[in-house]
């Protein structure tokens, strides 16, 4: 199976998944192997490349290591495995992942020959393995590099905090996709917004723009609901609420809109510039933006992900490049993020594969 | 309007003879006085719709505990301060502060609570800083109130090994756990048994100090290299936000507290009680709080076991703090 018939093949079987992968048309990912391999059949055919010819060479095993809490990343790296022609070994979170079930089941079996699934990670794997992708906390990232032999390719996703930016929205044209940038996948993924910066472009301006996001938090909840809960991720939510219950309460410089009966989303607006961390699952902090915004990240100043900006200007990607994050994008598109997207600042595709340069006789006069 | 002084003759009565007084009276009483003295309390108390006058105990609310870093909860003027004990804090976030106006009811508190709990009386020695070397750790006043000076082993933060060496009967050794952690590297591939019938009481976790052992873990390695029994090792919980403890013995020990202080785990959603056996936020509500607030909202969770809880820990979103943090930057210092 060439390259453009296992798009095909990928394309039709992640249709369902649309709502998680966005689109994922056979256009889609042969423009993505172009953007990241320069041609979209550098893994079939010799390619041009400067004065010689390339072409490149897919994994021919990759270890995936994915967490249960964003299954859209985990697809995202079984697809780009796939795409690639490499033989995938899975290893899924304790319980198993429906989604990766899911997208096996509907691949033609060619493909789903080139997909193994296990809840462990055996050493056989990472043996066998030329490149390792891992989607996991910094802990397991590092334990994970520890065991993998080295000379293999490994690629480690781990923590990374996103935030939003607004610059100017007088008419809070923006809140309705900052809360759902905030409320999508129970904000676990890396794109997920902790924090939203706001400008005073007028006094008041940004605990104004946090009561709009929570009428807009509130109302996304009433068509999205929120995913059950842990005791524990409960109890940082009740923990974090009653804090800032008590600041509110004498304080002006803190604010708390507190959604549903249970838990289901959480605004926090507060005057303190620092960045902090939410417990996650809908909980989400509205500043005003400080003119040292890199300072007021603090230890998160190493980890962000994504930033959602408002508008989104290249003026303004400028502005917050020492933000370093791997994607400035509109407010409202953080979790949509296009398959080109360098996740982690790194080419998904292109550091995967290896590539094999041919230089012809044809020319040669001896 | 209670007065400071009757009410904490009465809270002294209370931790001296519990039989004599009424907790929930007293409680009751404690929650009047510090919402007339004590604003941000009364704040957030009116916040909640919460008034002077409660009839039930369980009606006083509880304040979280990262209260205590951005609020001024005392309930008597700052000039009368005789001693402020601060929480370890984190970067960015600042430590907690707990103010006293008399250490005498504190430290009742922790003897009498010592006694209650049916713990040895000494001799001590003591694997953590003496409060000449941490005068804000609530800890260290702690262990000092049990042990005298010369009990304290390791000062400098260099456990003195030859004195654990020295005793020649029975001991009851009191340390952080990252203070006992300390103690079993330095031995090495030595052993230190100790004589029949000591102790061990540990405290504190280790969350932000890039240690993570069980307390299984910790006690079987107190158990091989000092001699003990698992159940002759004894966790206290406490925290600088309050001023009495809770003791459980053994790995898997449930916390008991004495009579002046009652634990309460809640839903975490519907802040009621859970049922036996229930997993929820721990409150903690402390008789011998006279200055500050008496109900503390914990950043940890629990087990209800009847009238005493399981110990789950802070939940993981909580930040990085604890008395056995210091103590162990102060121990490898």
């Amino acid at each position: 199976m060439n390259t453009t018939a296992r798009a095909r093949a990928i394309a039709a079987a992640a249709e369902p998944f649309r709502p998680l992968l966005g689109p994922t048309s056979a256009a889609d990912l042969l423009g993505w192997l172009e953007a990241e391999l320069g041609h979209a059949e550098a893994l079939d055919r010799w390619v041009p490349h400067g004065s010689s010819q390339s072409k490149a060479l897919a994994p021919a095993t990759t270890v995936h290591v994915v967490s249960g809490n964003t299954p859209h990343a985990a697809l995202q790296s079984l697809i780009g495995g796939l795409l690639l022609g490499s033989r995938n070994l899975v290893k899924l979170p304790r319980g198993g992942l429906l989604e990766i079930d899911e997208f096996v089941a509907r691949l033609p079996s060619e493909l789903q020959t080139l997909v193994e699934t296990a809840e462990e990670l055996p050493d056989a794997w990472l043996t066998a393995a030329e490149a390792v992708n891992v989607y996991g906390s910094d802990e397991t990232i590092a334990r994970l590099r520890v065991r993998a032999a080295p000379g293999k390719i490994f690629i480690g996703h781990g923590h990374k905090a996103s935030l939003g930016i607004v610059w100017e929205d007088p008419g809070f044209a923006s809140c309705a996709g900052a809360a759902r940038d905030a409320s999508r996948f129970d904000q676990q993924g890396c794109l997920s917004p902790q924090v939203f910066y706001v400008r005073e472009t007028a006094a008041g301006f940004a605990r104004a723009y946090a009561e709009n996001v929570a009428a807009a938090m509130d109302q996304f909840n009433r068509t999205h609901p929120r995913g059950p809960l842990t005791v524990e991720e409960k109890a940082a939510i009740a923990n974090l609420r009653a804090a800032y219950r008590f600041r509110a309460a004498g304080d002006l410089r803190v604010a708390l809109w507190e959604g549903g009966s249970n838990l289901d989303w959480t605004v926090i607006y507060e005057e303190d510039a620092w960045f902090t961390a939410s417990p996650l699952n809908r909980v989400v902090f509205v500043k005003p933006l400080p003119a040292n915004l890199p300072e007021a990240m603090g230890p998160a100043r190493d980890q962000v992900g994504a930033v959602g900006l408002w508008p989104c200007t290249g003026e303004l990607a400028d502005r917050f490049a020492a933000l370093r994050p791997s994607r400035f994008c509109p407010l409202g598109r953080m979790q949509d993020p296009p398959w080109t997207w360098h996740n982690g600042g790194v080419a998904r595709l292109a550091s995967l594969v290896k590539w094999v340069d041919f230089e012809s006789t044809s020319g040669l006069t001896g | 309007m209670p007065a400071a002084a009757p009410l904490e003759t009465a809270v002294r009565k209370l931790i001296g003879q519990p039989e004599s007084g009424s907790f929930d009276e007293i409680l009751l009483l404690l929650h009047a006085f510090h919402y007339a003295n004590n604003a941000p309390y009364r704040a957030f108390c009116q916040s909640l719709g919460v008034d002077q006058m409660v009839t039930q105990w369980r009606e006083i609310p509880c304040v979280p505990q990262a209260a205590f870093k951005h609020a001024d909860l005392r309930s008597f003027a700052a000039a009368e301060t005789v001693q402020t004990f601060r929480t370890s804090g984190t970067t960015g976030e600042g430590y907690g502060q707990h103010h006293f106006r008399t250490l005498d009811i504190y430290e009742a508190a922790v003897r009498e609570g010592w006694r209650h709990a049916g713990l040895p009386s000494g001799p001590f020695l003591v694997l953590a800083p003496h409060p000449d070397e941490a005068p804000y750790s609530s800890l260290s006043h702690m262990l000092s109130t049990l042990a005298p000076r010369e009990a304290f082993v390791a000062p400098g933060g260099d456990i003195d090994v030859a004195r654990l060496r020295d005793v020649s009967g029975p001991v009851c050794l009191l340390g952080t756990a990252l203070g006992f952690l300390h103690l079993i590297e330095k031995l090495g591939g030595d052993r230190l048994a100790l004589p029949a019938g000591s102790t061990a009481m540990e405290t504190g976790g280790y969350k932000g100090s890039g240690r993570d052992v069980s307390r299984a873990d910790l006690y079987a390695m107190i158990e091989n290299k000092l001699g003990l029994a698992s159940g002759d090792i004894i966790n206290e919980y406490g925290m600088t936000e309050l001023s009495s403890q809770f003791y459980a013995r053994g790995p898997h020990g449930c916390h008991h507290g004495p009579p002046w202080a009652r634990a309460v785990v809640v839903d975490p959603v519907t802040l009621q009680d859970v049922a036996d056996g229930g997993t929820g936020i721990l409150l903690l509500y402390d008789a011998a709080n006279v200055g500050s607030v008496v109900g503390i909202q914990t950043q940890d969770l629990a087990i209800k076991r009847g009238e005493s809880f399981e110990l789950l820990g802070r939940n993981p979103s909580a930040l990085p703090r604890g008395c056995s943090r210091a103590a162990d930057e102060w121990l490898t210092r």
